[in-house]
């Protein structure tokens, strides 16, 4: 039996308290269900729209798709830059990934070294969360669908398709068209605070030289975008291609380059350094603008190994530097024709007489020339390229006069073609002498002699010597000469819109007659070199050879003995046909030696290209004789007996600028 | 057997008669949460398994065992209050010493294949010793003496074991339940209040001094989750967009897209209120609440029918237990707590909390079919 244990009064007092706790604790269980109620209604009704925009945030993304970039045309229309497909490998990360193992498996797919696996952690390490980074490119058929079987044991790894820019010229064009490369952090940060995505897309290549870099807007085209489900590790899960946003390729841009001359150029300079630049002398579009040796852009594309680019660099024959615009040398004797120009203007006689002996004493010194020519006027003395003669015609023109001559034929000034880097080089007068050297301001007339051998101060590109010629042959005109043929379509304006080209019509023939006999009278410094073999249709031009270094101290070599660095540079400009003058041109050997010897063959053998293209000049050939060889071949570049190259002098401002 | 002072029905009643007496509007309640558990477990893991078959299979044995320890009599419930209160505590002991280490807490205990979570043996030990204690207290007492040293004692020694794994979430769910079951039983409310403040005034310090760096982290992100959006925040943000996202009707049935591209943490545990609001909207989301609170008021009334105090304290203790649960996980998913380890009972997948609970459930079930047995003093009484 169980005694009662328990007092009814304390039973009740107990049970009514717990009946009133219990209600209590049920009213505040109550309350807190419809709080909790009141929330959802906050949430799920007042709401809803704001989370339903934060959901579609987290679940679609836009991946960017890169538009194709513009092709890059020649005047005809032949490709110099265009795109190729590719399939790449990326890996976007986040804090789930284990990159090494990863790559360890995929090295097992791809064969891959210790030092790329190294690099390609480093370089997934540093990129932002679910950033993609290109593991691998130019994957073959067979890696890029070994990759898609095994994508499940590879997470945050995609295989796609992309484009790649290729240049099929590789080396021809790689100074002007430039090249395009990965974009690095420093493209990023110039481009300002909110760097356009698809920089970052992976893979996305952006111009970095020449035109690909001074387009490189309009070559971009804007990006696409596809519209993908992706789920919280970023990988997608489906694609919605109604939501897609189409991209837009990139503008073509044509050039007015043309690919046989230019690809010709490359051809004749071979392993030898220098520029070439030919002009249509009706326009002033550039035919041909050429820096030899050159690089095969296509490398730079992928991106260079260090090896390589040290290779490149190191070269003495400085292959990744634009020759035409970026270098100057002293234009040597093509700039007589201005010294000339300028003497006809000051009103002297061109049937001046001066004798030459092989040396002439003036202002306490003996100036040499590399003949003893006799008596000249200023016709023979062009032709002949005598220093002498002209020493004395700088001198009783000045260099004032010679200066602003030189600089209405664009000497001194770089031109809006497009692209950067042109250099534009000294024209000397007593301003410049007192601008330039402020503890010696005065313009000494010892000075003057060597500007007019185009020595001394006096520093030009390959592309104002062709520009100095292409007006000189043009003789109406103060020709801008034109890269860019156009944008998308739209024209840019010929060069031959500028201003007149203020020059008695009588003087240019004159001059134009004196290049005329350089190249096709016996005696004629380019005489043997610059023979065309194309029947009527002759060139014009003149030959140069610019000191590089003093000769003094036993250093330099004059013309082509000595060491290469050592030697002069070679010159030669010309513009043809003499008589219907179509194309100019300048040709720069750096350290050939002799103009006639290292430049005018070259020259001639671009200007055959050129000449037998143009259907017209074609016509003239062939017309007079139907039997006569259209195409013989070229003379050659052995110098004519008795043409004498007209090597400088020593000068006293101490040695041109290389 | 003996009979009591008042005999009525199920006094020793044979079964068939003791199983009219369950509270099957109650039972079918629990299966009805427990089944909408499933639908979104089925949703979340995209077919039976990953969960969805173990929850149903566990809630059907579970059903089964509830049904079954309905049957045992209220006395065998009240023998083995003290027993299992301290098994439990034992056990709790044990995991402190040698318990199994997941993601750097001591919560597991190894026995054989079995593995033993001791807080949830405690949770239902605790609310039974202090039902079986002041089953023998009087009022008087009950309301404020020296004698509430004890059941201080039997909550805060679970309670600061369970802490010190660390799971404060379930340590301070155990310390709430005893509480409260103290102020059922009578605790002056004038105490309570003086309490309540007297927590207020120590909580910056406990925050300051007793949290570890993650607790107080999670504190930090609850009260400004986008400061760490990627973070502890993470958590918080993502599910108010699921819940958000769901709006009137809900985005479907699996077609959730929060919780079925992993957008949602712990979307089979913690946060399976989140993955049916995104799928089943408002209208499932107040489904399940209705469901909850009809499980908690019928509970409610079953305990206050009670005719012993141990049976009355013991029900009504299980039910603070589930309620609390529900609200803190309903407050967690809501943003309107911090995120604390509370699963949604039924609901949540997770074994344990699904045996806990319905061991529970058997209690309350028990003290309805037996609720016009008295209970006796036992020994040590106070009487």
């Amino acid at each position: 039996m169980i005694r009662p244990t328990i007092y009814f009064d304390d039973v009740n007092e107990r049970q009514s308290l717990f009946h009133r706790r219990a209600f209590l604790f049920g009213g505040v269980a109550g309350v807190g269900l419809l709080v909790l109620g009141g929330r959802l209604v906050n949430l799920q009704l007042l709401e809803a729209g704001r989370y339903r925009t934060a959901s579609e945030h987290n679940e679609f993304e836009f991946l960017l798709t890169a538009p194709p970039r513009g092709l890059i045309l020649d005047r005809d229309g032949v490709v110099l830059a265009s795109n190729r497909p590719d399939f790449r490998l990326l890996l976007a990360k986040d804090e789930h990934t284990d990159v090494d193992g990863v790559l360890a498996r995929l090295s097992s797919l791809i064969p891959m070294d210790d030092a790329r696996r190294r690099r390609l952690a480093a370089d997934i390490a540093a990129a932002p969360r679910k950033a993609p980074v290109t593991v691998l490119e130019d994957m073959t058929w067979e890696q890029f669908s070994a990759v898609n079987v095994r994508a499940p044991e590879l997470p945050g790894v995609t295989a796609d398709m992309g484009e790649v820019r290729v240049y099929p010229f590789a080396a021809a064009f790689a100074h002007v068209v430039g090249y395009v490369a990965k974009v690095s952090a420093k493209d990023i940060a110039k481009t300002g605070p909110n760097a356009e995505p698809i920089l970052l897309n992976p893979g996305f290549r952006i111009g970095k030289q020449g035109i690909e870099k001074a387009y490189d807007l309009p070559l971009r085209g804007t990006a696409g975008a596809r519209k993908v489900e992706v789920d919280v590790k970023g990988r997608v899960v489906r694609h919605d291609p109604a939501g897609d946003i189409a991209s837009v390729p990139g503008s073509p841009i044509r050039l007015t380059l043309d690919a046989d001359i230019q690809n010709r150029a490359l051809e004749v300079f071979g392993e030898e350094s220098g520029a070439a630049v030919m002009l249509d002398c009706r326009t002033g579009d550039i035919l041909c603008l050429l820096s030899a040796p050159s690089f095969d852009a296509n490398r730079f594309v992928k991106g260079l190994t260090g090896p390589e680019y040290r290779a490149l660099a190191g070269y003495d024959r400085k292959p990744l530097f634009n020759k035409a615009l970026t270098a100057t040398y002293p234009p040597g004797s093509t700039f007589k024709t201005m010294v000339a120009l300028a003497a006809l203007e000051k009103g002297i006689d061109p049937a001046t007489v001066h004798v030459c002996n092989r040396a002439w004493a003036w202002g306490g010194r003996i100036w040499h020339c590399d003949a003893a020519h006799g008596a000249l006027d200023m016709h023979n003395a062009i032709k002949a390229s005598c220093d002498i003669y002209f020493y004395q015609t700088a001198l009783a023109v000045g260099p004032d006069r010679i200066a602003a001559v030189a600089r209405r034929f664009g000497l001194g000034q770089t031109f809006d073609i497009g692209i950067p880097g042109q250099k534009p080089g000294i024209v000397p007068d007593t301003a410049y002498k007192r601008r330039a050297f402020p503890h010696d301001p005065v313009w000494h007339p010892g000075e003057t002699p060597s500007m007019g051998l185009g020595q001394g101060y006096v520093s030009v590109n390959a592309l104002q010597l062709a520009v100095m010629v292409s007006r000189l042959a043009n003789g109406q005109k103060a020709l801008q000469p034109r890269l860019v043929h156009s944008v998308g379509g739209a024209a840019r304006p010929t060069g031959a819109a500028g201003p007149d080209l203020a020059v008695a019509r009588e003087h240019l023939d004159f001059v134009r007659a004196a290049m005329a006999s350089v190249a096709n009278d016996v005696g004629g410094t380019g005489y043997g070199a610059s023979q065309l073999g194309l029947g009527p249709v002759k060139m014009a031009g003149k030959t140069g050879t610019a000191q590089a270094h003093s000769y003094q101290g036993g250093r330099g070599a004059h013309g082509a003995q000595g060491a290469w660095a050592q030697r002069d540079h070679a010159w030669f400009v010309a513009f043809a046909p003499y008589d219907d003058p179509r194309y100019a041109l300048s040709v720069l050997v750096e350290h050939g030696g002799f103009g006639a010897q290292a430049a005018a063959p070259k020259a001639a053998q671009l200007m055959r290209v050129a000449l037998l293209k143009d259907p017209e000049v074609r016509a003239r050939i062939v017309q007079p004789l139907p039997g006569a060889p259209a195409s013989q071949p070229p003379d050659g570049g052995s110098p004519a007996p008795g043409a004498a190259p007209p090597p400088p002098t020593p000068d006293p401002a101490g040695g041109g600028t290389a | 057997m003996t009979s009591g002072a008042i005999t009525r029905v199920a006094e020793g009643a044979p079964l068939s008669v003791k199983l009219t007496q369950i509270d099957w509007t109650f039972c079918l309640a629990l299966a009805a949460i427990a089944a909408a558990g499933g639908l979104m477990l089925y949703s979340i893991g995209g077919g039976w398994s990953p969960w969805a078959w173990k929850h149903l299979a566990l809630f059907g044995v579970c059903f089964l065992l509830m049904i079954a320890l309905a049957m045992a009599d209220v006395r065998l419930w009240f023998a083995a209050a003290y027993p299992t209160y301290a098994l439990g505590l034992l056990l709790l002991m044990a995991v402190a010493v040698a318990g199994h280490s997941t993601m750097g807490a001591r919560r597991w205990l190894d026995i054989g294949h079995i593995r033993v979570q001791p807080s949830e043996i405690v949770k239902i030990g605790l609310v039974l010793a202090l039902a079986r204690f002041y089953h023998t207290l009087p009022a008087a007492k009950a309301r404020l003496s020296g004698w509430l040293l004890i059941p201080v004692a039997l909550i805060g020694a679970p309670a600061a074991l369970v802490a010190h794994q660390p799971d404060l979430g379930t340590a301070l769910l155990i310390a709430a339940t005893g509480g409260v079951m103290m102020v059922l039983a009578g605790l002056s409310l004038r105490l309570v209040a003086v309490g309540l403040v007297g927590l207020g005034a120590i909580l910056p310090a406990v925050f300051m001094f007793a949290l570890k760096g993650y607790q107080r982290a999670r504190l930090l992100t609850f009260l400004d989750p986008q400061a760490d959006r990627s973070g502890a925040g993470y958590h918080i943000i993502q599910s108010k967009i699921a819940l958000g996202s769901g709006g009137l009707l809900g985005k479907g049935f699996g077609l959730g897209t929060q919780s079925q591209l992993n957008f949602l943490p712990e979307k089979s545990t913690d946060f399976i209120f989140a993955s049916l609001a995104e799928e089943f909207g408002f209208v499932g989301c107040v489904t399940v609440l209705v469901l909850y609170a009809a499980v908690i008021f019928m509970a409610l009334r079953m305990a206050s029918l009670a005719h012993s105090h141990f049976a009355r304290l013991a029900a009504a203790g299980i039910t603070v237990t589930f309620a609390l649960c529900v609200l803190i996980n309903g407050a967690m998913v809501m943003g309107l707590a911090p995120v604390v380890g509370v699963p949604m009972p039924l609901l949540s997948f997770g074994g344990t909390v699904m045996i806990t609970m319905m061991i529970g459930f058997a209690l309350v079930l028990s003290v309805r079919v037996h609720r016009y047995s008295e209970v006796s003093s036992g020994r040590g009484t106070l009487v």
